[in-house]
């Protein structure tokens, strides 16, 4: 084997071995300590990045990448499925990213998690996920894909409804798995039609064998996947209801590694969709739409979690409409860029939380910018490569999206529409950083307020310095693998810019409209239906699981078990019998000397009429 | 065969004659041994079809998985009913271990079988000992019923097949699985060979159960005690799947139109039995329903008739029978706590019993199907063989794995999670012997996602 495939592939090998020790040494009997999570999990995460960097720096220098088949797992007739693992730009650069993110939200949360009762627990947690996470990225077999992607959605359940004894945290880690469940009967479709038409599940298989098929219905079935985790238009209400979880939860599940991974599947799957308009064009629009609605939905949010939980959902829209653009690697670029300043954000959040006494209403903060100075300078650093000022890391990706999406000759409908949400995202962003960091404060003068603590700094800053480098670092070393557009007008190479300008002054137009009353009442229609998420759960979970609650009570169990089975099957036995026995029964009465009459004129009768 | 035949016997004199104090650990130490043993049938040369013939029994790709799960059955199933059957007179529980060990005897004889006839007769007799344990050692009044429901639907069903067999036998004259694939075909063209076909597979679609024939199965759940419910649960249903499996093969040029609305019924009972789930507030019978929609994914799978629908129904009935198996012991380990089977009375439990909590986690998500557990294995290969037989089946079992994600899931919420509810404040700690159960459910199911070959019956 060559020396350098095999330092590629045996540190890739090591980074999971890394990551599952602590996991493995839980399993002794003696009970952990409390410094376990951090001591262990942490130091596991941190070295598991450090050794993670051995392979990306190969593949910088070399492009090298390496497919290993490790273990033939099963096999049927002409049916293998074998532990197969695929080290190739997407895995190679998405590790580190998700190893760094992670292990600044683990330190971080062995402060925000330090009474918890159960934080060693958490971490656990925590750490499964994201190995689940990774094998999911270095699948090269469809099957161990599926292992990675439910591994995710249960991790979540569990991390989402953390504090068990909350409904609010159980009907939300209830509602992400149900949502998710509606995505993987998506893929469940598409292995299937693998199976049946392909006769495989290898990656490599499936790109070189699909080109005699029509693809349309498996890719739909992938895009429905794509759906439910990553949260587009139609099942998206879950992963703003996700925000029940504590906050390094949403900050690792819901920015940076789970809702990713739906957008990760089509780009990892891209070669099969690339001739394939159909699909790619209810991509696009499904992404745009997401995007455009749920930034229209964080216009008006309250809760500063909310709010960065929808701009998630916005940016996740934006990945779609990349892959509906047919560049995967942009929305690649995206998702790596977006981890940082997301995670950041939410950390942010968490921060100030916890600072405020568990304070999340925007309208109830203010004037954090004298009082956590670090926290809200970060606020403002993760809200700016948010937005796509040039040269953050947000730049980069958005950017060069949106000069792909103006240039390509696809749907003018959907460039509107994502247009539009780029500016709402400035408007949202300064939303936060206006109500959160500036003005006055508007909280209790009691508050715990500290950020003096290295466990907060030290996280915020590694992720602050991820958010204004990542972005350069990538796309300098790491060659594109599609030529992109680099000629256009100005106007379209300013595009992006300029909305997100518009919109930064729009918005502030508006907050200085906030102090002076023109009108004597508000006009609330569109404010309530932003407010109210569109109307969307409102009717949606609403009628359908009503509709199946009562399928499911009515129906099935009342009229058809209950009664009509019952009524036909075993009832129906005892009502055609009961006439027949109690007409025998009836018969003997007990008279002896009737019936012995009767026997003796029968008796009679016969022989006379023998005689 | 004789090597676990021979020990299975001799458990009945052990019962009757070792001393009092002895009895459940030396029944359970032996039978236990019996399982060992009976893990050797899983090495045996799997490529060549039958092993270990003698003149009645031999096992096959097929039947292995079954008989062994049926000897690992046994010892669990020990292990669970101790607890319950400690107040009663020691004679009583040594009647109640002997069924125990009888059910096994026939079971393992009716899984080996290589005569029909055979088949049947020990088919029909697990029936007894199945009834003697719902209708004496149930709790409630109600147990009457449900035996007599578990016993009539099943005899109806299987009367049929006798008069079947015995025609069978009559054309072909030889009702030997050895030679099942080397019939003539038989002249099937009249009416009556459809009413003939129907008869050979009733016995088992009712054994299942299928949708609409299914109404003794969570009556019998709800009223059997726990060893009774793990046995119906685990083995006595795959007795039905297994049968189809044996006889199906003969049948073969009818099943192809006939086995139609079948598999419409089976997959919208999947859909039916799930919804009913969601509503259930008797864990029980939630558990049993989930079963018969399990059991509804198996029927197709079989009716279906591909490589990948007979391996596919194979494996599930193996994991779903230590599922469901283990979500009856957590059943039951709650209902000896609080004496309800009422889900709603019993909530929060996660912060009475954190490492029940764990366990009714896992087996939750064995239930939901979570990869890369063998439940999800089957079910997948099941799902892929009806889409290969119409796209339009992933609707049905598309929802089904949607529903079947949501109660199992609403089934944990609401007994783990949650405010604790005032009756389970004081309730009495767990036992080492019940994680014992839950970890011997639980290793089969891990160790067989590292070789699933063993279970994957003739598609080696």
């Amino acid at each position: 084997m060559h020396f350098t495939t095999m330092i590629l592939s045996s540190s890739l090998l090591t980074v999971f071995l890394i990551l599952t020790l602590p996991i493995l040494g839980t399993l002794n009997p003696n009970p952990t300590k409390s410094q376990w999570a951090k001591e262990n999990v942490k130091t596991a995460v941190k070295t598991a990045f450090f050794v993670s960097l051995i392979p990306l720096f190969i593949f910088i220098n070399e492009g090298l990448e390496v497919i290993m088949t490790n273990w033939e797992w099963m096999n049927t007739l002409m049916f293998n499925i074998n532990i197969s693992l695929k080290f190739d730009l997407y895995s190679v650069v998405f590790t580190p990213v998700a190893l760094y993110v992670t292990w600044s939200i683990l330190e971080f949360a062995s402060w925000y998690m330090h009474n918890d009762p159960n934080m060693n627990r958490f971490f656990k947690y925590l750490l499964i996920f994201l190995i689940a996470m990774i094998i999911l990225v270095t699948a090269n077999n469809m099957f161990q894909l599926f292992i990675g992607w439910e591994g995710v959605g249960i991790m979540s359940f569990l991390l989402i409804g953390w504090w068990s004894g909350r409904a609010d945290a159980n009907t939300a880690a209830l509602q992400a798995v149900a949502y998710n469940r509606v995505g993987d009967i998506g893929l469940i479709l598409a292995m299937a039609w693998m199976a049946v038409n392909l006769n495989s599940w290898e990656m490599q298989q499936l790109f070189s064998l699909t080109a005699s098929h029509d693809l349309t219905l498996p890719l739909l079935g992938l895009v429905l996947a794509a759906t439910g985790k990553s949260a587009q238009f139609g099942l998206h209400p879950w992963l703003p209801s996700a925000m029940e979880g504590p906050t390094p939860v949403s900050a690792l599940l819901h920015s940076s590694t789970m809702v990713v991974a739906g957008i990760f599947l089509l780009v990892r799957l891209s070669p099969m969709m690339e001739n394939n308009p159909l699909v790619l064009s209810i991509c696009l629009c499904l992404g745009a739409l997401t995007t455009v609605f749920t930034a229209t939905c964080a216009l008006t949010q309250n809760d500063i979690k909310k709010i960065i939980a929808f701009s998630t959902s916005s940016q996740l829209g934006l990945m779609m409409v990349t892959i509906g653009l047919n560049q995967p690697y942009l929305a690649f670029l995206h998702i790596c860029t977006h981890a940082f300043f997301k995670a950041m954000l939410f950390l942010c959040s968490g921060s100030i939380i916890h600072s405020l006494n568990d304070e999340q209403d925007i309208g109830k903060m203010g004037g954090l910018h004298q009082l956590l100075p670090l926290t809200s300078s970060c606020l403002t650093i993760g809200s700016l490569a948010l937005t796509g000022t040039p040269f953050l890391a947000g730049f980069f990706s958005k950017d060069a999206i949106i000069e792909a999406l103006s240039t390509s000759y696809l749907n003018a409908w959907a460039l509107v529409l994502t247009l539009l949400a780029t500016s709402f995202t400035a408007i949202y962003s300064l939303r936060v950083v206006f109500f959160v960091s500036m003005g006055h404060p508007r909280f209790n003068s009691l508050s715990p307020i500290n950020e003096n603590n290295p466990s907060v700094m030290n996280p915020l800053k590694r992720l602050a310095w991820g958010s204004i480098l990542a972005g350069l670092l990538i796309t300098t070393n790491i060659t594109p693998m599609k030529p992109l557009v680099m000629t256009m007008p100005l106007t379209l190479k300013l595009a992006a810019l300029t909305v997100t300008i518009t919109g930064l002054l729009t918005a502030l137009e508006l907050a200085s409209l906030t102090s002076q009353q023109f009108k004597t009442k508000p006009l609330p229609t569109t404010h309530h239906f932003s407010n109210m998420l569109g109307y969307f759960p409102s009717v949606i979970h609403r009628l359908i699981p009503k509709a199946n609650l009562v399928l499911g009570q009515l129906v099935a169990n009342q009229t058809i078990d209950q009664t009509w089975l019952e009524k036909t099957g075993p009832k129906m036995m005892t009502s055609i019998n009961l006439p027949l026995i109690s007409s025998t029964s009836n018969l003997q009465q007990g008279v002896i000397k009737t019936y012995f009459l009767m026997f003796f004129f029968t008796m009679i009768l016969a022989i006379l009429t023998l005689v | 065969m004789l090597m676990v035949l021979a020990p299975t016997m001799m458990l009945l004199p052990m019962i009757w004659l070792c001393s009092s104090a002895h009895l459940w650990t030396s029944a359970l130490a032996h039978s236990m041994a019996i399982a060992l043993i009976s893990l050797s049938w899983l090495c045996l040369p799997m490529e060549a079809g039958w092993s270990s013939l003698n003149t009645f029994v031999a096992t096959d790709p097929l039947s292995t998985p079954l008989l062994v799960l049926t000897c690992w059955l046994l010892p669990l199933m020990i292990l669970a009913s101790q607890n319950h059957m400690a107040k009663e007179p020691i004679n009583r529980q040594r009647t109640y271990i002997s069924l125990l060990v009888s059910l096994q005897i026939f079971l393992v004889l009716a899984f080996g079988a290589t005569e029909m006839i055979m088949f049947y007769i020990m088919f029909e007799a697990t029936l007894i000992p199945t009834l003697i344990i719902i209708t004496r050692w149930g709790n409630q009044t109600e147990r009457l019923n449900a035996g007599i429901y578990f016993l009539f639907y099943t005899l109806a069903g299987s009367l049929p097949l006798l008069v079947a067999l015995l025609l069978l036998q009559n054309s072909t004259g030889s009702l030997s699985f050895l030679t099942t694939q080397f019939f003539p075909p038989l002249q099937l063209h009249t009416e009556a060979s459809k009413f003939w076909w129907a008869g050979c597979l009733l016995a088992f679609l009712v054994k299942m159960p299928l949708y609409g024939a299914h109404l003794w199965l969570p009556k019998a759940h709800v009223e059997a005690p726990i060893a009774g419910s793990m046995v119906l649960a685990a083995v006595l249903l795959k007795l039905g799947g297994y049968g189809m499996m044996r006889i199906i093969i003969i049948l073969d040029p009818l099943t192809k139109q006939l086995s139609y609305p079948f598999i419409i019924l089976a997959l919208w009972g999947v859909v039916m039995t799930g919804s009913i789930c969601l509503r259930q507030t008797d864990l029980k019978s939630l558990i049993a329903y989930s079963s018969v929609s399990h059991m509804g994914l198996v029927a197709a799978g079989i009716l279906i008739q591909t490589p990948w629908g007979l391996t596919g129904a194979l494996i599930l009935m193996i994991a779903h029978g230590l599922t469901s198996s283990a979500l009856f012991c957590l059943a039951n380990t709650n209902y000896e706590r609080t004496h309800s089977r009422t889900m709603l009375l019993a909530r929060g439990l996660q912060m009475i019993l954190p490492l029940l909590a764990t366990w009714w986690f896992l087996f939750t998500l064995a239930n939901l199907a979570l990869p890369p557990l063998p439940n999800l294995m089957g079910e997948l290969m099941i799902i892929t063989s009806l889409f290969n037989w119409s796209n339009w089946t992933l609707l049905l079992t598309g929802a089904g794995t949607l529903i079947t994600a949501s109660y199992s899931l609403h089934m944990f919420l609401t007994t783990q999670r949650g405010p604790v509810t005032s009756p389970v404040v004081a309730i009495e700690p767990t036992h080492t012997r019940e994680h014992l159960l839950m970890v011997l459910h639980l290793l089969p199911l891990l160790l067989l996602v590292l070789k699933p070959t063993l279970i994957w019956g003739w598609t080696l």
